[in-house]
């Protein structure tokens, strides 16, 4: 039973693969019909399929097989000629192997979803027969025929057969699978099959769908059984193609996905070992383990990354996947449409993640009909413009660093950015004003809103204004970038820019105050240094002049409400993010770098935070956000804070000694005291810490506006060299007097108490007027 | 000679029994302060103890999610109990720990003042939470009465439920 499961579950992905080839070689034979190669192939794919399907007592889909076969193998014999109308009945003919095959995924039968195929039969059986099909292609409704009461015993079901009656049945049925081939081989033997068998050697990642479904597991054959289970049907593979066939063997999707999750972990213990090794060369400088750690770090980062692209290859299907079904479309849309159109693929061995490549499919569709419907124009209109009759549309994939760019490209119409801002301010999208200030390319992205379509009739094909607004929350969801380009007359470009994988990314992680963020590097388009008086301001929105755009800013830590701990100095860090076809400028305080994250989710309860896409572990072990572009892109719109006014806040003017405060830092009682009575003479409020760490905090909480601290350097905690490094982080504390009181006194502590920050140096024991007289001079009273 | 044999395993057998039959009502709690009063949660639901640690702080929550924070490779939120609680925040002193509960299908680490001790009571001690008391919220499992004190049993999962 469970072998008949097997060989079922066998039959339907080899089944699914046949067919995805199929179409294609289909329309190509259209535009060559001597191809005796194509032919050959898409014959021995209906004759694969009728073989296994009438081993598996699939009566329905055999009988359809079989008079496809009638067809195409007079055709091969050159004994009719493939017309149009024939290549019709032909794909429609598929289209019902299709639905049929999806039924027994999803049913275990053919029967049950009532497709009636005697219709189709008709008239291949006519076309085989030489008749003049024009007056026999049936109306639609026709197919709805009730169903066909002789197939009703196909419901057999092996489960309940013994295993004898089981036995006995595959005998039987492997006699007249001998004879069939052997027939076969007669008809075909003269012509190699590579086609059939390249598909077959290639990795095939198939998701487990079943799981929910069936009760029963389904165990995965290895790829010595299903040669053994299909191996009947599938023709044999000749030498030449056999030597290039590569061993494969057939993987559950969830192995790879902890696989990757595995990696992820490694990648993260990298990360974390090149920081340690980054500390441990600055204190150990010059020491000799250093040099092997060095090699062992490097040599185990070096791996990580190998293994990890290695792992992320195995992920990785060929884009055609997805390109292969657009022939048929754009074939099948041009005779609807009542135009020529042609379709030029390029890069289609283009390889993605599968995930992206089961997500991308969509958006590429609607692309394409809108190319199709809207942008090539009909042959009449063609000529009278002077372009060739048939109109051209390029789908072209390549790699861009670590994404990948799709490119589609039409000879079209074009887009009018007039049309699309007047259309635009009907439907109350934009306001005149803004429809004034708006680049053609900032028109050009308006058809990505939904509800906007310049198409004056909608067609069953497009024109309700929802496709492109599907391509844009498709690759929004991807990290995608959209790029339009058109121009009137001449054609559209539209370029996609999708990241290769989605669980280990590149990211910029960027400073807003203390905290940091990291931004998906896919979505990073520059990153600018600019002097704060560049910003302007219009209708309370922060904008910056980049180039010849004007650009959207806001501040990181207004969008996510970070404490405002130090002022920005005069230039501010932009980071230009673009996603889909939208451009903001987000205003951090510090850049730190471009690292590799692995994404982590927040789990249950923090899930869907708003501007918040999941969280990282960095080599330090600390949590980083990880920032989603798209909802941070909405949440600026409702931010409206000045830039520029508050960085120039205020400080209060202090005119008596009494308005100022020094910091004493020192961990002994009675040395704070002794500082304390020395500074009573000036008249200061004198305030006091016992170690770094809580002087930190208490410059940090801004609750004092300190003018001076004297910091002793033996401290628990944080000693005070370390403060007076940190507080010199800060761009307010820039020039606070910083005055170390010690007792160390060798000139190499006074030479770090210089590098780390230090204003002015004393050494215990110290008379108290001469530090009253060193903290005079530095807050000038 | 097998009879005896025979009755001496099932002696056996039954002070291994025995001892179960006994503990059944019996919970196990571990007991900790928050503010001035004694709460506790079922042992079991307690994943680990550890001390403070540094978290991040996560931007558009209530105030009582103070972050997360790295648990060994997983990122596990931190909520503070006083807050939650309505009470002052205080700040971390020696005593703070982080308690990381696991529910079905969450886990978090919470932030109390200072651990007590791990509890055995009966459960016929332990009454139905008063009406007044954090009834709506629902967080209370009950109340365990002790010889000198009382404590507030809390509820693990109620507390592990996203109520925003």
């Amino acid at each position: 039973m469970e072998d008949i499961q097997e060989i079922l579950e066998d039959f339907l992905v080899e089944a699914f693969e046949l067919i995805e080839q199929i179409d294609q070689n289909l329309v190509e034979l259209e535009n060559n019909p001597n191809d005796l190669e194509l032919l050959n192939s898409i014959f021995r794919v209906a004759h694969t399929i009728k073989g296994s399907s009438s081993f598996l007592n699939f009566d329905v889909l055999t009988h359809l097989t079989h008079h496809m076969e009638d067809v195409l193998n007079k055709a091969r014999r050159n004994e009719l000629k493939l017309t149009p109308e024939v290549m019709d009945v032909v794909l429609e003919s598929i289209d019902i192997m299709k639905a049929l095959l999806h039924a027994i995924r999803d049913n275990g039968n053919d029967t049950s979803i009532g497709i009636d195929i005697t219709d189709i039969c008709t008239r291949l059986d006519a076309i085989s027969n030489g008749e003049n099909i024009s007056d026999l292609v049936a109306p639609k409704e026709v197919i709805e025929k009730p169903r066909v009461v002789e197939q009703e015993e196909d419901n057999t079901d092996y489960s309940k057969m013994s295993d004898q009656d089981v036995e006995d049945e595959i005998e039987r049925l492997l006699k007249v699978r001998k004879e069939e081939d052997k027939k076969r081989r007669e008809n075909s033997g003269v012509t190699p099959s590579p086609s059939v068998s390249v598909s077959v050697s290639k990795v095939v990642i198939e998701k487990d769908e079943d799981e929910e479904e069936d009760e029963k597991p389904v165990e995965r054959a290895s790829a010595s059984r299903k040669v053994e289970s299909s191996g009947a049907a599938t023709p044999p593979a000749k030498k030449e193609a056999a030597s290039s066939m590569e061993q494969t063997i057939r993987v559950e999707v969830k192995r790879l996905d902890h696989l990757m999750n595995l990696i992820g972990e490694l990648v993260l213990g990298k990360n974390r070992l090149l920081k340690i090794y980054d500390d441990v060369e600055e204190r150990y400088e010059g020491e000799k383990f250093l040099e092997e750690l060095n090699q062992v770090v490097s040599s185990i980062s070096l791996v990580t990354t190998d293994l990890q692209i290695a792992v992320m290859k195995t992920r990785m299907l060929p884009i055609a996947k997805v390109f292969n079904k657009f022939p048929r479309m754009v074939r099948d849309l041009s005779r609807e449409l009542g135009k020529s159109i042609e379709l030029e693929i390029s890069g289609e061995e283009t390889e993605l993640d599968k995930s992206i490549v089961e997500e991308i499919g969509d958006p590429l569709v609607h692309i394409i009909r809108n190319s199709c419907d809207h942008g090539v124009e009909t042959a009449d209109i063609r000529r009278a413009k002077g372009k060739s009759e048939t109109g051209l549309i390029q789908l072209k994939a390549y790699n861009e660093g670590n994404n990948i760019v799709i490119e589609i490209t039409d000879d079209g119409n074009g887009l009018d950015p007039d049309i699309l801002r007047a259309k635009a301010i009907e439907k109350g999208m934009i306001t005149e004003r803004e429809a004034d200030g708006m680049s053609d390319k900032e028109a050009f992205a308006l058809i990505f809103r939904p509800a906007l379509s310049t198409a004056k009739v909608v067609t069953n094909v497009s024109g309700r204004g929802v496709g492109m607004d599907v391509v844009k929350t498709n690759i929004e969801k991807l990290n995608g970038i959209i790029d339009v380009d058109s121009e009137l007359g001449q054609g559209t470009v539209i370029r996609l820019k999708i990241p290769l994988t989605l669980a280990i990314i590149q990211a910029l992680l960027v400073g807003a105050q203390e905290e940091y963020y990291a931004i998906p590097l896919a979505s990073v388009l520059e990153t600018v240094r600019i002097p704060l008086d560049e910003i302007y301001t219009i209708e309370g929105k922060n904008v910056l002049r980049l180039r010849d755009e004007v650009l959207s800013l806001v501040r990181l830590s207004d969008i996510f409400g970070v404490k405002q701990v130090y002022e920005g100095g005069e230039h501010a860090y932009v980071v230009v993010i673009g996603l889909a076809e939208a451009k903001l400028g987000v205003v951090v305080d510090t850049l730190v770098g471009q690292e590799e994250i692995v994404i982590k989710s927040l789990g249950d309860y923090l899930q869907g935070i708003e501007g918040i896409a999941g969280a990282t572990i960095r080599g330090d072990g600390r949590v980083t956000l990880i920032v989603d572009v798209a909802a941070l892109m909405n949440l600026a719109k409702g931010i409206s804070v000045d830039i520029r006014a508050t960085t120039e806040s205020t400080v209060k003017v202090k005119s008596v000694p009494s308005d100022y405060i020094v910091l004493a830092v020192d961990d002994s009682a009675m040395d704070r005291n002794i500082m304390k009575k020395s500074m009573e003479p000036i008249g200061v409020k004198v305030i006091e810490a016992s170690n770094g760490q809580e002087a930190l905090n208490m410059l940090k909480s801004s609750e004092y506006t300190i003018d001076a601290v004297l910091i002793d350097i033996e401290m628990p905690r944080m000693d005070g060299y370390t403060l007076a490094g940190e507080i010199r982080k800060y761009s307010k504390y820039k020039n606070l007097p910083l005055i170390a009181v010690t007792s160390r006194t060798s000139k190499s502590d006074r030479l770090r108490g210089v590098e780390s920050g230090m204003s002015e140096y004393i050494t215990k024991p110290y008379s108290p007027e001469y530090l009253e007289s060193v903290v005079r001079k530095n807050i000038k009273l | 000679m097998n009879d005896k044999l025979n009755k001496i395993i099932e002696k056996q057998q039954k002070q291994i029994e025995e001892p179960q039959k006994k503990e059944d009502d019996i919970v196990q709690l571990v007991g900790f302060i928050i503010g001035q009063e004694e709460y506790a949660v079922p042992i079991l639901s307690i994943q680990e103890i550890i001390k403070p640690i540094e978290y991040t702080r996560v931007p558009s929550v209530p105030s009582y999610i103070l972050g997360v924070f790295n648990l060994r490779g997983s990122v596990i939120p931190l909520i503070d109990l006083r807050t939650k609680f309505k009470m002052e925040p205080a700040k971390a002193s020696e005593d703070t720990r982080y308690i990381v509960m696991k529910g079905k299908d969450n886990t978090a680490g919470f932030v109390i003042d200072r651990l007590t001790e791990a509890i055995r009571i009966k459960s016929s001690k332990i009454g139905p939470p008063p009406e007044t008391i954090h009834a709506d919220k629902g967080m209370v499992y009950g109340i365990g009465m002790r010889e000198d004190n009382i404590l507030t049993i809390l509820k693990v999962e109620s507390l592990l439920k996203r109520d925003f």
